[in-house]
This record gives structure tokens, sequence and C-alpha cells, in this order.
């Protein structure tokens, strides 16, 4: 595998929208899992090994809810599960331009943020395991480092609304989506699958809580792409 | 909890964290998929990118909200602009972050 240093700057470059996402998001889990009895050791450490964001709030509020490992785990399996579809999906850019091994790795970061970022580019430019590294390490470092800000300041941070940041991830969400319509087809999808999600997430308060709604939403979505696609 | 507990935990979390991250890709990357596969996989970031982006302006706090009130459905609507215009995720960041600070500010919301 050779590393190019191109590549890995376009991955830092991109992650940066990302990593001001991830702050206040980062921030507020930090402080929270000190109030829920965790170390700031513990705290960042969660951030290093999982770097999942709906996860570890869900920890935290079964945590306080008085709720056990079992439930914690279990809920955290439906909450990444979307992740099979995100993965999957990143294999036929991935496939003969990143080595397995290092393909598999690197996937370790993919979140949301970084999964929508690094499809954007892969449809654009072919995949290098450099700008994997580049996007998903500084993404990763940056939701740690914030962690890790929270667990220490805790009560000295007082309201990040005031700032704005809050935005940041719809924001990003709003521009990659623009950017990912390139077909017809994928308008409609995109639009079928927001209606949907929101239209299960109303009927069934419940998929709200562990995100399945998005995976229904997605693999309908997706399936109707295919249709759609599929007769012209 | 416990402090060791709590180790336990994070442990739990980190695999089902990774376990669906890395299994698609460590298991396919040698296998080709079918056409009709990779063209629905091909659906899945637009598909994805909608119901994120649905979620998080309607149901900013984990609640589904159409109410005029919800100011994540006033700050969508710059931003959406911006990102239709200039097709630059730096602009339409900014855009919305500093929307979002004016409106948490300004009109109290």
């Amino acid at each position: 595998m050779t590393v190019q240093n191109s590549e890995i700057r376009q991955g830092i470059k991109e992650a940066f929208p990302i990593v001001l996402g991830y702050l206040p998001l980062g921030l507020t889990f930090g402080v929270l899992a000190k109030d829920a009895g965790m170390s700031a050791a513990q705290a960042t450490m969660m951030s290093a090994l999982c770097f999942s964001g709906a996860g570890q709030y869900i920890a935290i509020g079964i945590m306080q809810a008085g709720g056990g490992i079992v439930t914690i785990v279990l809920a955290n399996v439906l909450v990444n599960l979307r992740y099979l579809l995100f993965s999957a999906s990143t294999v036929p850019y991935l496939k003969d331009r990143v080595q397995p091994l290092a393909a598999s790795l690197l996937s370790y970061g993919l979140t949301d943020e970084t999964y929508a970022v690094a499809v954007n580019r892969y449809r654009k430019q072919p995949a290098t395991a450099s700008y994997m590294a580049g996007l998903n390490l500084t993404s990763h470092l940056g939701w740690i480092g914030s962690t890790l800000i929270g667990a220490f300041l805790g009560s000295f941070i007082t309201n990040t609304d005031r700032l704005g940041l809050g935005f940041a991830l719809p924001a990003m969400y709003i521009c990659l989506l623009v950017l990912m319509i390139k077909r017809r087809a994928d308008l409609w999808v995109a639009f079928f699958t927001a209606a949907a999600c929101l239209g299960i997430g109303y009927l069934f308060p419940a998929t709200m809580s562990n995100l399945s709604n998005i995976i229904i939403a997605t693999i309908l979505g997706a399936t109707l792409g295919v249709l759609i696609n599929g007769q012209r | 909890m416990d402090n060791a507990n709590i180790w336990l935990m994070i442990i739990g979390v980190s695999v089902a964290s990774f376990t669906p991250r890395i299994f698609p890709v460590a298991l396919f990357s040698r296998y080709e998929f079918p056409a009709v596969v990779k063209k629905w996989l091909s659906f899945v970031a637009p598909a994805v990118l909608g119901g994120l982006t649905a979620l998080s302006v309607f149901a900013p706090q984990g609640r589904i909200d159409f109410s005029v009130q919800n100011i994540y459905f006033w700050a969508f609507l710059p931003t959406f602009i911006a990102a239709v215009k200039f097709k630059s995720l730096f602009v339409t960041l900014l855009v919305g972050i500093v929307t979002m600070a004016f409106l948490n500010n300004f009109l109290g919301f």
C-alpha cells in the first residue's frame, strides 16, 4: 500500500466540516457521560472504541434510567445495523482499489457523516486508502478530542446553542444530499426515503429511538430506485 | 453501574459498533456483486441522506416536530437554497450555522 500525501491531505480537508459538526455533540457527550457516572478516561475511551454518536447517547440514557449492560448492547446492535448497508454500499467503490485488509480496518471510522462525504468523492474520484485514512481518522480524532474536552470542562460549558453549531450536521446532510442528486431517480429516492422515514417514525415512535425507521426507509427507497431506474 | 461494568459495557458497545461497519467490506471485497445489487447499493447513499436530512430537520430532538416553532425547519430553508445555488459544503455550512446562531440569539426561539 503506497501512501499518497495529496490524498491524505484531501481526506483531512474534507473532514473539517465533520469535525465542526462533531464538536458540540462530542462536548455534550463528555459532559453527560460524567453526569452518568463515567470517568473522563472511560468517556474518552468509549468515543475512541465505539465512535457512534447515537449509540453512545443511548448508552448514557439507559445507564441513567438504571438499565443494564445487555440492554445497552442490544440497543446498540439495532442502532448500528444501518452500517451493514452503508458498508456494503462502499464495497463497489473500494473493490480492486483499496486492499481488503486496509479497507476493512479503515471502515472502523465509518459513520453517517464520513460515509456521505466519502461516497460523494468516490462518485468522482477513485477511492484510495490514504484518502480514507485522512477522512476517517481526522473525524475520529475530532470526536475523541471533543469528548475529552467535554469530560474535563464539564460544568464550564454552558450552552453551545448560541453558536449555531447545532445546525452543522443538518447543514452538512443538506449539502451532501444536494450534491448526491445526479440521476432523476436519485431525487425520487431521496424524497421518498425522507417521507417514509418521517412517516414510519410518526406511526411507530419506538422506531425513532433505535433508528430502525432509517433502515426500513432506506431499504424501501433503494428498491424504489432500482424499479424506476430499471424501466428507463 | 460500577467501574468494571462500565468497562464491560464499553467493550460490548464497541463490538456492536465496529462489526457491522467492518464485516461487509471484509467479506465482500473479493466478490463481484451482480449488476442489480450494485444498482440497488448505488441508491443507498441518496436514500440515507434523504432520511438523515428529514430527521435532522423535522425531528431535531428525537421527536417529530412539524410546528412553526421548529427552529430547525426555518434554518433549513436558507441552508437548502445555499446548497442548491453554491454546491459548496463550506458555504452551506456557513449559511446554516450563521442562520441558526441568528435564530437562537435574536428571535427568541
